[in-house]
C-alpha cells in the first residue's frame, strides 16, 4: 500500500504551493480579512486556473473527476495559508450536492461554480450547531420544484455573499435529509452576515416560507458529501498544525531568556514534542482515512475518529504554539493566534471532539 | 483538628488558635446587604461592562465609574489594612462579598492599582508617597499601568534594559516597555528600570513610580489582542525626565521592591474561585437551554455532567485552599502559595472559558467586535453567553503566560520539594 501522494498530486501541491507563498502570505491574507470585500476574487480566479474549482466534479459536468485525495492534496495548503475563500461550503459541499442530483437547474450552477463564475454557499448549522445531518430540525414543506423553506440556519460562510444557497433540510416532518437549491435574494430571505474569529465571511440565514428546488439525494449520498468535507476541513487543520509546529519550533530555538535559546529548558522543549507527536498522529490519522474514503471504505466510526482527534490535537497545538510565543502570542498581529482560531472553528464545526469521541464509544 | 460541627459552625484551626466560621444568620444578613447595594447601585453601563467583561480586565471606562462608586461606598479595597480604607471583615464575609459580586456580574476592579501598587505603598512607600498617591488608589481618580517586561525581558525580567540615569533630582528614563496593560488609559506608572550594569542583573534595577504618562518622550502605542481589541500596549521613553522622589526603597534595590509587590500580585489578595464558579454557572444556565446532540438539554446530559462537575470540584478545592490563606493559615506561608495559586488558577480559568466556549457551539465563533462594546446598540448575534464565550476563551490563553508563566511557577514550585 501506498500512502504517498501520486506525482500528479505533487504537481498539484507545488503549483497551488508557490502561488500561495507568493500571493498569499500572512499580511496579505490580513488585508483581505479586514477589507470589505468578503474573500479575494483574484484568489478564487486563480484556484479555477489550478483546476480546483473543477476537482471533484465528473469529466462530463467540466470537471476534472478529482478524487478526494487530490482534495486533500491541496487543502493542506489552504490551512498552512489561512485561506478564507469559502472552496469548503461552495465547491465540496453546495457543489457536490448540485452534481450528484442531476437536475437541470442545478447542472447549470454546477458549471458556474467550475469556471468561477458563481460561488454558491451551503446551509447546513442550525442552534448550537448540528453535529449530524440526523440532528437537523428545519423541515421543507412541499417537494421538487415548488419546495418551500422556513427556519434558520447559521453559520453560513459567503452565506451573504453568494449567487445561490443549498440548504440541507429534512423532507417533510421526520423525514430524511435532503438538499434543496435558493437562488440569492429569493423572498423570505433574511441574511445577518458578520465575519467569524477565522476570518471568514458567514451569515445566519432566517426563511421565511422561501420557494426551493428539491435537489434528488440518497441518504447515503447525504453521508458521503458531508463526510468528504469533514475529510477536506481535517485536511486544512492538519495543514495549520504542521505549520504551527514549525513556527513554533523556530521561534523557540530563536527566542533567547536567561540567556540561551527557551528550546533549551526542558519544559519547553517537550511541549514542542508534544506538538510535533499531536500533528504526525493527526497527519497520520488524516492520511489513512482519506485512503479509506478513497476506496469507498471509510465508515461513519472512521470519519468520527478523524473529526474527533483533529479537532482535538489542532486545540492542543494551538495552545502550546500560544503558550510557546508567550505575549507575542496573544497578539492579532502575529500569525500564531489565527491559526489557533482556525484550529478551534474547525474542531467546533460538524460537531466538536467531545461528540464525535462520544460516537466512537457508542460503537 | 475537630472538623466543622454543623450546629456550632466552628472549626479548631491547625493553626492553635480556634477559628470560627460565623454563625449563619449573621453572614445572611451581611450578604443581604452586599446582594442590595449590587441590585441598586451599579448602573446599566456598569452592569452591561460586566457582562462583556472577557479577560481580567474589564472595559475602563465603566470599571473606573464602579471603582468610585464602591470607594463611596467604602467598599473598594476589602484586602487593604482599616486605617488604610480596608473593611475589616472576616475571611467568609470576603468571599459572600466576592461571591455576590460575581453573582451580579460586575465588572472586576482593576489589579494594577488596588491590587499591587496601592498594597506596595502600604507596606513600604515613603510618608510622602502614601500621602501623594494613596487617595487617589483607593477613590480611582487614578490609574496605575504596570510596567515591567520588554521586548527582550519576559520571563527573564531580570534582564530588563530600560535605563534610567540619574540627573540631579531626576531620572532620565530610555527604552521600550511592552506589554503593558491599559497604559493608554493610565494617568500613572509604576516601572522598573536599570540603573546599574554592575554586578547580578537583580542588583542594577529601581522601581519607579511616574506621575504621568504624558511626559515628554513618553510614547504609548496600544497592541491589538487576539479577540481584536487593544488591551496591552508598547511604551517608549525617549530622555523622559522623572523626579526622583518617586523610586520607592533604594536606588538598584528595586528587585526586592518588585518581589515584595509579586507577593500581592500573585498572592490572592483577591479569590479567583467565586468568578470561576460563576463561569460554571453561566455554562450551567446556557445549557439548559441548549439541546443536546443526543437527545434532552446539556445540561441533562451525563457527560457534561461529567466534565463540568469534575470542574466545579476543582474550583471548590481552589475555594477552600483561597479561605484558608485569606484566614492566615500556614498553608499562606508556604513559600510555593503565590506560585500554587497562580497556577492553579489560571488553568482552571482556561478550562472553565473552553467549556464555556463548547456549550456555544458555532454560535461562538462569530466575531462580533461592535456587539462586545458597551454602549453598543447591535444586538448579539446569539445569546449574551455566546457574545462573551469566546472572546474569553481566546483572552484566558493570556493567563498561564502573565504575572510568571505556569512553567516559571512549576520550577518555583519544584525547588520547594526538592528536599534541601
Ligand atoms: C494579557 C497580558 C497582560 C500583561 N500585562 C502586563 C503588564 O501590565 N505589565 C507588564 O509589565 N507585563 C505584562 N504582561 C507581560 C507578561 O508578564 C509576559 O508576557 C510574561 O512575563 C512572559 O514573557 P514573554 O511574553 O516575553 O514570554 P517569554 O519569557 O519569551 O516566554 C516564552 C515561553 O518560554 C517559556 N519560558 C521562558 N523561560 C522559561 C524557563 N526558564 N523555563 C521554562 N520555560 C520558560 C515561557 O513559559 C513561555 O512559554 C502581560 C502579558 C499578557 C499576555
Amino acid at each position: 500500500m501506498d500512502f504517498s501522494f501520486t506525482d500528479e498530486q505533487q504537481m498539484l501541491r507545488d503549483g497551488v504551493g508557490k502561488f500561495l507563498e507568493k500571493s498569499y502570505d500572512f499580511d496579505a491574507r490580513q488585508k483581505l480579512v479586514n477589507a470589505d470585500a468578503p474573500w479575494s476574487a483574484d484568489a478564487w480566479q486563480q484556484f479555477a486556473e489550478f483546476g480546483l474549482l473543477a476537482l471533484p466534479f465528473s469529466e462530463e459536468q467540466g470537471g476534472l473527476g478529482g478524487s478526494i485525495s487530490d482534495c486533500v492534496a491541496f487543502a493542506e495548503l489552504f490551512g498552512k495559508h489561512l485561506v478564507i475563500e469559502p472552496y469548503l461550503g461552495s465547491v465540496m459541499l453546495a457543489g457536490s450536492a448540485l452534481a450528484q442530483s442531476g437536475h437541470a437547474a442545478a447542472e447549470e450552477w454546477v458549471e458556474k461554480i467550475v469556471s468561477g463564475e458563481a460561488v454558491v454557499a451551503f446551509a447546513f448549522e442550525e442552534g448550537h450547531g448540528t453535529a449530524s445531518p440526523e440532528l437537523l430540525a428545519m423541515t421543507a414543506q412541499g417537494s421538487g420544484d415548488s419546495a418551500c423553506l422556513t427556519g434558520e440556519k447559521r453559520l453560513v460562510h459567503a452565506g451573504a455573499d453568494a449567487d445561490a444557497i443549498v440548504v440541507l433540510a429534512r423532507k417533510g416532518e421526520g423525514g430524511p435529509p435532503a438538499f434543496y437549491l435558493v437562488e440569492a435574494g429569493a423572498d423570505g430571505i433574511d441574511a445577518r452576515a458578520y465575519t467569524t474569529i477565522d476570518g471568514r465571511s458567514a451569515a445566519n440565514i432566517t426563511f421565511n416560507d422561501v420557494a426551493a428546488t428539491e435537489l434528488e439525494a440518497s441518504e447515503e449520498a447525504v453521508e458521503k458529501i458531508i463526510a468528504d468535507a469533514i475529510i477536506v476541513q481535517s485536511a486544512e487543520a492538519v495543514g495549520a498544525m504542521g505549520a504551527l509546529v514549525a513556527m513554533t519550533g523556530e521561534y523557540a530555538h530563536t527566542r533567547k531568556q536567561f540567556g540561551v535559546p527557551i528550546a533549551t529548558f526542558q519544559a519547553v522543549a517537550h511541549r514542542l514534542a508534544d506538538m510535533k507527536i499531536a500533528y504526525t498522529k493527526a497527519r497520520a490519522t488524516l492520511i489513512y482515512t482519506t485512503a479509506l474514503a478513497e476506496s469507498g471504505a471509510a465508515t461513519p466510526r472512521d470519519i468520527a475518529i478523524l473529526k474527533g482527534q483533529v479537532g482535538k490535537l489542532g486545540r492542543a497545538v494551538g495552545e502550546a504554539a500560544i503558550q510557546t510565543h508567550g505575549g507575542v502570542g496573544m497578539t492579532d498581529e502575529l500569525s500564531v493566534s489565527h491559526y489557533h482560531k482556525r484550529l478551534l472553528a474547525c474542531d467546533t464545526t460538524f460537531g466538536d471532539h467531545a461528540y464525535h469521541f462520544r460516537k466512537v464509544g457508542m460503537g | 483538628m475537630k472538623g466543622i460541627d454543623p450546629d456550632q459552625s466552628t472549626m479548631a484551626g491547625t493553626t492553635g488558635r480556634e477559628m470560627k466560621i460565623e454563625f449563619a444568620p449573621e453572614l445572611e444578613a451581611f450578604r443581604a446587604e452586599v446582594a442590595e447595594f449590587f441590585a441598586t447601585a451599579p448602573t446599566p453601563a456598569i452592569r452591561e461592562a460586566g457582562r462583556k467583561t472577557t479577560s481580567v480586565f474589564a472595559p475602563f471606562k465603566e470599571c473606573m465609574e464602579w471603582h468610585r462608586i464602591l470607594y463611596e461606598k467604602g467598599w473598594v479595597a476589602p484586602h487593604w489594612p482599616v486605617e488604610y480604607g480596608g473593611t475589616g471583615w472576616s475571611v467568609e464575609q470576603r468571599f459572600i462579598f466576592a461571591e455576590e459580586y460575581r453573582k451580579a456580574d460586575l465588572p472586576p476592579l482593576l489589579p494594577q492599582s488596588l491590587g499591587m501598587v496601592g498594597p506596595l505603598l502600604i507596606d513600604i512607600g515613603t510618608q510622602e508617597q502614601k500621602d501623594r498617591y494613596l487617595p487617589g488608589i483607593l477613590n480611582g481618580d487614578d490609574f496605575w499601568a504596570q510596567g515591567y517586561s520588554e521586548p527582550s525581558s519576559g520571563s527573564d525580567l531580570a534582564s530588563l534594559s530600560c535605563r534610567a540615569e540619574s540627573d540631579g533630582d531626576d531620572y532620565i528614563i530610555n527604552g521600550p516597555k511592552i506589554w503593558t496593560t491599559y497604559a493608554h488609559h493610565a494617568n500613572r506608572m509604576f516601572m522598573l528600570v536599570r540603573t546599574s550594569t554592575e554586578g547580578k542583573k537583580q542588583q542594577g534595577i529601581t522601581f519607579l513610580l511616574l506621575d504621568r504618562t504624558d511626559y515628554p518622550g513618553m510614547e504609548i502605542r496600544p497592541i491589538v489582542g487576539l479577540d481584536g481589541f487593544p488591551e496591552q500596549c508598547e511604551v517608549f521613553f525617549e530622555d523622559v525626565r522623572v523626579p526622583q522622589s518617586g523610586r520607592v526603597g533604594e536606588e538598584n534595590d528595586g528587585w526586592s521592591v518588585a518581589k515584595h509587590l509579586l507577593k500581592h500580585e500573585r498572592g490572592g489578595g483577591n479569590a479567583a474561585s467565586p468568578t470561576l464558579m460563576r463561569y460554571c454557572e453561566r455554562a450551567r444556565a446556557a445549557a439548559e437551554k441548549t439541546p443536546s446532540p443526543f437527545g434532552g438539554m446539556v445540561a441533562d446530559d451525563a457527560v457534561f455532567q461529567r466534565e463540568i462537575g469534575e470542574l466545579e470540584a476543582d474550583i471548590a478545592s481552589l475555594g477552600h485552599f483561597e479561605k484558608l490563606a485569606i484566614s492566615g493559615h500556614e498553608i499562606a506561608r508556604d513559600p510555593a502559595f503565590p506560585s500554587m495559586n497562580k497556577t492553579i488558577n489560571s488553568e482552571l480559568v482556561q478550562r472553565a472559558s473552553v467549556l464555556m466556549t463548547q456549550v456555544s457551539g458555532v454560535d461562538g465563533l462569530a466575531r462580533q467586535l461592535e456587539t462586545l462594546r458597551v454602549g453598543s446598540n447591535v444586538e448579539p448575534l446569539g445569546s449574551e453567553f455566546d457574545l462573551v464565550s469566546m472572546p474569553l476563551c481566546l483572552n484566558s490563553r493570556a493567563t498561564t503566560i502573565y504575572a510568571g508563566s505556569n512553567e516559571v511557577q512549576r520550577d518555583l514550585i519544584a525547588r520547594t520539594v526538592s528536599g534541601s
